[in-house]
């Protein structure tokens, strides 16, 4: 029954949310973007990796839509792929996020005191470092490549989400009807897990769904200074990267991967935007 | 009729942690307060905002931990129970809130809110739990149709019946209801007492009723206990008696009376309610009372009980 109530909530509030025409553009664009990343294999016209040195920096036109790059590479089968990396890592990443810190903003929250200041500290450190730091960080420890990618992207949004769960659980911690629920004889985990979480996790969603269009900048960013996804696989970054070097000579290599971050990143704000009018939750997002 | 409950010296005090730019503070906001309830009969909380007496409805069911004192619930000492003991025993003790509109999660359906507590207790009804919840939503006066609405869809009145489903379903012996009127219309205010009066002969209930509005304790209890800043200064072993503290017969005078030809000239309560923070020594009282002399303004009256109509005064009429 619990999850009956809350799918038809979501329903509704994402129905809502493509109701509006910007909405449903930018919502139509992010779920091509989520098939194209699934399906790139089978969507991309050539071997993201096969080189043709004989073909290199071709301008876009037939059969290189989208031109070639300084290897010979399609750039069109390269920025489809880089989709894929793109949204996998800023996804892994935010939803490793969201959950550890919707469980310590939870935590901190319902329980409160010395354990709350301990968290509460920590996390606002972790804020206090800029991102490229967090990431140099693990690049130092484990080495460049994805995996420090989504670790770094992970702790750079964990503030965010525990300071954001955090304030919902205490702002209905006071709610009458969790007292009345403690008086029915209720365990802290059925007041956690049934009324606070479920109360709570509306707008941690929504900002989860924006952070992700941050963390796709963040992963070009990482990706840019060669500090994530490691030749050949394909990332927008990594491909702006190699396209800075021939960019007057042939500056679709260049171009394309951006434009893909770009509109990505603005589709991905622009339907957030109609979530949070759809939810209803603006108020709510505040002091997060 | 046995006691169903015994409360003796309940007292609770909240402090603020001091720091370098200030100082301490704590508030007594329930202090000494003892009264017993036999089975099956009603008690009623008089009081103004702030007396205390919300805390201590909270205190007795232990939502709130007591400073100190001691509650008997049916001849268990309530504050020696470990947490789990102390969830058991919540299913006997139940209380209605004062604001209906927060008091059912937004999320829940009716169905669900009303089969709650049985889900919290482990405990299976015998009959189909949805056959179960749509009789105590018939015993409330709702329409069982209504079990699949959502809070936002019903009426502040209908959610009060709701509450009372909730706390009716593990059939308690103990309700508190605390102000369970405060936040309704006049006229649905009517309908609750009403269903309260209906359900409490039905069921044998106990009730404990918290209100600011003494002519409806007097109508609705059997015997009243009058708070004034956290402590008791009066219990009206009937609601026939005559106030003897000050106090509690300027709130009965200031009740309005329906017949013009009774009507008296009310007269106002001066001075300001002292702040619970630092009390004065002596009767709290004292300052707003006409009847107070220098022994009211050094010594605190203790409540007396030897006529069976206990008033913590010096000076009682």
């Amino acid at each position: 029954m619990a999850s009956r109530s809350l799918d038809a909530f979501a329903r509704m509030s994402i129905g809502r949310a493509f109701a509006s025409g910007v909405g449903m553009v930018a919502g139509g664009f992010l779920i091509l973007l989520v098939l194209v990343a699934i399906f790139a294999p089978w969507i991309a016209p050539f071997d993201y990796a096969a080189q043709n040195l004989m073909n290199a920096n071709a301008a876009p036109g037939w059969p290189h839509l989208l031109g070639t790059d300084e290897f010979g590479r399609d750039v069109l089968s390269r920025v489809i792929h880089g989709a894929r990396t793109s949204l996998s890592v800023s996804a892994t990443a935010i939803a490793i996020s969201m959950a550890a810190g919707m469980t310590l903003g939870a935590a901190a929250g319902y329980f409160g005191g010395f354990f709350e200041r301990a968290v509460m500290t920590i996390v606002d450190l972790t804020w206090s470092f800029p991102d490229i730091l967090i990431a140099l960080i693990f690049v130092a420890i484990i080495g460049p490549g994805l995996t420090s990618t989504t670790f770094a992207i992970a702790i750079a949004y964990l503030a965010q989400f525990t300071r954001l769960t955090r304030a919902q659980i205490v702002r209905l911690k006071r709610e009458t009807f969790i007292e009345a629920t403690i008086n029915l004889g209720a365990k802290p985990s059925h007041i956690l897990l049934k009324h606070l979480m479920p109360n709570a996790i509306a707008p941690v969603i929504v900002v989860g769904m924006l952070a992700i269009g941050d963390g796709i900048v963040l992963e070009a960013t990482l990706g840019f200074f060669g500090l994530g996804a490691q030749p050949p696989t394909p990332s927008w970054g990594a491909m702006m990267s190699s396209g800075t070097a021939q960019l007057f000579l042939s500056p679709w290599v260049i171009i394309f991967p951006g434009l893909a971050v770009a509109v990505t990143v603005i589709a991905v704000n622009l339907f957030g935007d109609e979530l949070i009018r759809a939810l209803d939750i603006r108020d709510r997002l505040r002091g997060a | 009729m046995p006691n169903l409950l015994e409360v003796r010296d309940l007292s609770k005090r909240f402090t603020s942690a001091g720091g370098p730019f200030r100082k301490a503070r704590s508030m007594h906001a329930v202090n000494g307060v003892s009264f017993d309830l036999p089975e099956r009969r009603v008690i009623g909380i008089v009081g103004e905002s702030g007396c205390g007496k919300s805390t201590l409805a909270r205190l007795i069911l232990r939502l709130i931990e007591p400073s100190g004192g001691a509650v008997t619930f049916d001849g268990d000492d309530l504050l020696a129970k470990s947490p789990a003991q102390m969830r058991k025993l919540r299913a006997r003790m139940q209380m209605v809130f004062q604001d209906p509109y927060s008091a059912i999660d937004p999320r829940y359906t009716l169905i669900r809110a009303v089969a709650e507590p049985f889900e919290v207790q482990g405990v299976t009804p015998e009959k189909p739990m949805a056959e179960e919840v749509a009789e105590l939503l018939e015993m409330v006066g709702l329409n069982p149709g209504l079990a699949t609405s959502y809070p936002h869809q019903i009426s502040g009145g209908q959610k009060q019946r709701v509450g009372i489903a909730r706390a009716l379903a593990l059939r308690p012996s103990l309700l508190v209801l605390d102000e369970p009127t405060a936040s309704l219309d006049v006229s649905v205010q009517a309908q609750i007492i009403g269903l309260l009066e209906d359900l409490r002969a039905e069921l044998g209930l106990t009730y404990l009723f918290i209100s600011h509005d003494l002519s409806l304790v007097k109508y609705f209890c059997d015997e009243i206990l009058v708070m004034y800043l956290g402590r008791a200064v009066e219990a009206l072993p009937d609601t026939a008696a005559p106030a003897r503290h000050p106090y509690t017969r300027t709130l009965m005078e200031s009740t309005f009376e329906p017949d013009p030809k009774k009507r008296r000239l009310i007269a106002p309560l001066e001075g300001e309610v002292p702040s619970p923070f630092d009390l004065p020594p002596g009767c709290a009282f004292a300052d707003r009372c006409p009847n107070a002399s220098g022994l009211c303004r050094t010594e605190t009256p203790a409540l007396s009980t030897e006529t069976g109509h206990a008033v913590a005064c010096h000076h009682p009429i």
